[in-house]
């Protein structure tokens, strides 16, 4: 050997070499001056003096050297990745039904996991677009039980003077308008906002100018982009114009960007659906009411209708900022009794909007992980088998020089070259499927628009390298190993290496069924949940039953006799419809449509301290509303045409609110009040429930008062149609317009509708996760088949010689399939016992079943073991062909 | 020190007198300093140390390659071969080196002054 190899010890070699080279030359000059007669010593001398600076010259050449090698060992690095990804990809071209299948699983595994991340990235992590947007927060009071309710005029105005941790604040009620002009009649949502509002948020309008603290034309109004480009045509010079709402003229001061995000404030999260446009506050920058635009509510502590939303001051945490409106709610509560004891609580603008979206979504999350890790056992276990093929091929390289290190590293690559090619691939696969899931998905997950950015391919990119991982360590350590003798000396293949990898595939095997075990119980645990909930019997006869909505304005919304006489008149033209049963109105649906709660008193009953009033549903309904629900009237009478303004003040309760306070006794003549000020109100009849905050909440105590006695500019009809009620929609709006050509009708919806959008959500969830759940079973179906047919392959010999021995086929067929049978036991029962763990997220959004439920753990249990045994069926019934002679001939 | 006249030795001139030296043949680090030392009458090469950071560059650079052999004593020699880039740059050097030279010792034999 002259010269070593330069990979091996390179700084050592660099150092020895430079100072043999060095010394030899010195030698020389030194022998070749003794030659000319001087003595040893001189002439040693004599060659450094002539060489110069030994040190410096020796140092210098060394770096020279060592830059060298550094480039030389970053150059073979690169090349064997590269010499690796080549060989890769031409061993997975050679064997293209192994690589289709493997990318094919790893594009439906990674696939599904970047679908579901851009939904989480879209709800979750990206940032709101609000400025700054974690500092914008929303003040709501909060009763005695914790939950948060909107807040009165006079509340808001002192938390809005008092509380010290806000740099804004804004108060908001919704509203609806009326929209006349060109076109026809429409209800358009919107907002009443103080003036402060948009400041609060730091938006910038698209045109014009929007409104700004202690400044705001009371006649103005802000457009959003969707009423602007859908009923004034994207007018570009809007701004300046006047529009007619509610009879009367507003000046557009500005359009708001398409991109402005600003859902309804509700007391449960919410995202979907917001307000088209908004209009300076009344007296006092406090939000208009609803009833009344116009009335000066400064002194009204009563009406909890404003929403609140403010930006923290800088350097002031949510946590400081939420003890202190505590505070200040505690002594506001002292000081009004009238507020109802209330504290006050903050919520953050990502809860606000998506507070209940993230189970669900953690929850699909948590299902695509468990596909992935289905898939990386098919593949682990694929590049398993293939590794056992390709014994031979390997120990020959191990014993042509390379290192186990080299091989493994090759493996590896080969993971990881299949991990990517299969992100690739699942990033289309994403791209296709979140165009399904944004069709699936109920409106509020989607709100903010779901787009594969940046963030959601690094999650890809991240995923598969840890996915490749995951599946390419195992057989790379595994194949790796191969010792020369062992493997070339090997006939049937059955040495303990193989047996090794497939003692390995085994246990993938269990675990994928354990997954899959826990993926469709999960699924069926939802789909049951589902399942009761469409079934729940709400309490209304929710078929052929249509829904909308009047906004009264001018003249008949003012005066309560005129809304109760255009209600009555209205409704017996739509009775009178041809196709139309009956027909109903109350001020609010059950189902999707608003709701009015109060707290009431019972007379007799001791005075309960501020905030502990017993508290239910109210409703004003006009008679016939029961009948055309299909609500039976259980005891006493319906609201009548005869309960007038100054007439004795009735009301009609739920059984619930009746079995609450009299058990056992009828409720009929008894007396109830909606609060101190207000009259008493006696009980003329008795209602079945209904479930009026939709079919997952049980029925409340609900009082109805006639609308005759107490009435709302706004009221929800209901009709009951005796054929399709989509079809009736025109005569209806020819109805309406007949007795007011200036009103709209708005949110015609069938009641089934309505249910519909309650169960969006779960229908969503359950869906998803049985999706989930059937792509497990099948990778696991693909995973049991491949080692099946493998073992089978592999005890072909035995199971010739038993053949041939006199063993009878069905004899064989029970030996493979026993084999089957332990992997499926194992991986069931390893399923069972992780199953508490695997559901207890699922525990709340369960509905009507339990996380015990057996029937879901039984059809989880059942399943898996069903498919494995018809999964290793077809390979058990090859063995059982085979022939006695082939093991002559093999 | 000794009284010789030095003369300021480039590091592209030791280069260049380097491939030179290897035109010849194979030589060790010793070798060339011995030629150089001949070819120039001892003139340039002032601190022989200085020879080897440049061998090494060259190397680096791909114009020389070098090995090791034996020496007649049984030592490790590291030897150097010009490549044949090496001597595509040395006949490079060369032509430059003429036209240089030749401007230069045109310029110096100008006796008579010159004004602009």
């Amino acid at each position: 050997m002259t010269r070593k190899p330069p990979e091996r010890r390179p700084w050592r070699d660099v150092e020895s070499d430079v100072d043999d080279e060095l010394s030899f030359h010195l030698e020389m000059r030194a022998r070749d001056a003794r030659e000319r007669g001087l003595d040893d010593e001189t002439a040693r001398r004599e060659a450094e003096r002539r060489f110069g600076n030994i040190d410096r010259i020796s140092r210098e050449v060394r770096a020279i050297d060592s830059q060298v090698v550094l480039g030389q060992r970053r150059r073979s690095m690169w090349s064997d990745l590269q010499q690796d990804v080549a060989y890769a990809v031409r061993g997975l071209r050679r064997t293209p039904g192994f690589a289709v299948v493997a990318l094919l699983t790893l594009a439906i595994g990674i696939g599904a996991n970047t679908a579901i991340f851009s939904v989480i990235d879209a709800a979750l992590l990206r940032p709101l677009p609000f400025a700054d947007s974690p500092r914008v927060v929303f003040l709501w009071n909060r009763t005695p039980e914790g939950l948060p309710t909107p807040l009165g005029p006079g509340r808001m105005m002192d938390f809005r003077a008092q509380a010290m941790s806000f740099s804004g604040f804004a108060g908001i009620s919704h509203l609806s308008y009326t929209l006349t002009g060109a076109g026809d009649p429409e209800t358009i949502p919107g907002a009443s906002v103080s003036s402060t509002f948009f400041d609060v948020l730091g938006v910038k309008p698209l045109l014009g100018d929007t409104f700004h603290g202690g400044r705001a034309d009371p006649n103005a109004v802000v457009l959003g982009y969707g009423l602007w480009a859908r009923r004034f045509g994207a007018d570009p010079t809007i701004v300046g114009k006047a529009i007619t709402l509610n009879r009367r003229a507003r000046t557009v001061v500005a359009v708001m960007p398409q991109q402005f995000f600003w859902p309804f404030i509700t007391a449960t999260p919410n995202a979907d659906g917001g307000p088209d446009l908004f209009v300076p506050g009344g007296p006092g920058d406090i939000p208009r009411t609803a009833i009344d635009e116009d009335r000066d509510v400064r002194d009204n502590r009563n009406a909890g209708y404003i929403r609140v939303v403010a930006r923290l001051r800088p350097g002031v945490t949510r946590h400081q900022a939420n003890a202190e409106v505590q505070g200040v709610g505690a002594r506001l509560s002292r000081e009004h009794p009238e507020d109802g004891g209330r504290t006050a609580m903050l919520v953050g603008a990502r809860e606000q909007f998506f507070g209940t979206i993230e189970r669900p979504l953690f929850v699909l999350a948590g299902a695509v992980v468990f596909v992935l890790a289905v898939a990386c056992a098919n593949v682990a276990s694929l590049l398993l088998a293939r590794g056992a093929a390709r014994r031979r091929d390997l120990a020959l390289r191990r014993a042509l020089g390379a290192t186990r290190l080299r091989v493994a590293r090759q493996l590896l690559t080969e993971a990881l070259v299949l991990s990517l090619a299969g992100a690739a691939a699942g990033a289309l696969f994403a791209w296709w499927a979140t165009g399904a899931l944004l069709r699936l998905a109920p409106g509020d997950v989607t709100a903010l628009g779901v787009t594969l950015n940046w963030r959601v391919l690094l999650y890809t990119m991240s995923v598969a390298l840890l996915a490749g991982i995951a599946f390419g360590l195992a057989p790379a350590l595994q194949c790796s190993r191969g010792d020369l003798t062992a493997a070339l000396s090997e006939e049937s293949g059955r040495t303990s290496g193989s047996r090794r990898s497939g003692r390995l595939r085994d246990w993938l095997v269990a675990c994928q069924i354990a997954v899959a075990v826990l993926l469709v119980a999960g699924a069926s645990l939802l789909v049951r949940s589902f399942v009761s909930l469409t079934r729940v019997d709400t309490g209304i006869d929710t078929h052929n039953l249509l829904t909308f909505a009047i906004h009264l304005t001018g003249r008949k919304a003012e005066y309560q006799s005129e809304q109760v006489r255009f209600y009555a008149a209205l409704q017996d033209r739509l009775a009178a419809l041809p196709g139309v049963e009956a027909a109903g109105s109350a001020v609010t649906l059950p189902i999707g449509g608003d709701d009015f709660g109060t707290d009431y008193l019972v007379e007799g009953k001791p005075t309960p301290e501020p905030g502990h009033e017993a508290n239910g549903g109210y409703q004003v309904v006009m008679p016939g509303y029961f009948a055309a629900m299909g609500i039976p009237i259980r005891e006493g009478r319906d609201v009548s045409a005869s309960d007038a303004h100054n007439g004795l003040p009735v009301a009609l309760i739920n059984e619930t609110l009746a079995r609450q306070q009299w058990p056992g006794q009828s409720a009929l003549g008894r007396r109830l009040r909606i609060s101190v000020n207000e009259p008493w109100l006696t009980i003329v009849g008795v209602v079945a429930d209904i479930r009026h905050l939709g079919p997952a909440v049980p029925p409340r105590p609900e009082i109805y008062q006639p609308a005759s006695q107490r009435s709302f500019p706004f009221m929800a009809f209901v009709v009951r149609t005796t054929g399709d009620p989509d079809a009736m929609v025109p005569s209806i709006r020819h109805a309406v317009a007949e007795l007011d050509p200036t009103l709209a009708i708005a949110e015609v919806k069938t009641m089934d509708d309505h249910i519909a959008h309650a169960l969006a959500r779960p229908k969503f969830v359950s869906t998803l996760v049985t999706g989930f759940g059937a792509l497990a079973l099948m990778l696991a179906v693909i995973g049991i088949y491949g080692v099946m047919a493998w073992s089978v392959a592999q005890q072909r010999r035995e199971i010739a010689i038993r053949m041939a021995l006199g063993a009878e086929r069905s004899s064989v067929l029970a030996l493979v399939l026993r084999k089957a049978g332990w992997l499926a036991t194992g991986g069931i029962a390893a399923g069972l016992i992780l199953m508490p763990l695997a559901t207890h997220p699922l525990r709340a959004m369960l509905f009507g079943v339990t996380t015990a439920d057996p029937v879901s753990i039984g059809i989880a249990a059942a399943s898996l073991a069903l498919v494995t045994v018809l999964a290793a069926f077809v390979p058990a019934a090859r063995a059982a062909r085979v022939h006695p002679a082939s093991l002559v001939r093999s | 020190m000794t009284d010789r006249t030095s003369v300021d030795l480039l590091q592209g001139t030791l280069a260049a007198l380097i491939l030179k030296a290897l035109s010849w043949g194979p030589l060790h680090g010793y070798g060339i300093a011995r030629w150089i030392e001949h070819a120039t009458a001892d003139e340039l090469l002032v601190e022989e140390g200085s020879l080897y950071p440049a061998l090494h560059r060259l190397e680096a650079r791909g114009l020389i390659t070098s090995e090791w052999t034996r020496s007649d004593t049984n030592r490790r020699v590291r030897s150097y071969t010009l490549t044949a880039e090496g001597r595509a740059q040395l006949k490079a050097e060369l032509s430059r080196w003429d036209r240089f030279s030749a401007a230069v010792t045109r310029a110096f034999d100008t006796r008579k002054a010159r004004t602009t």
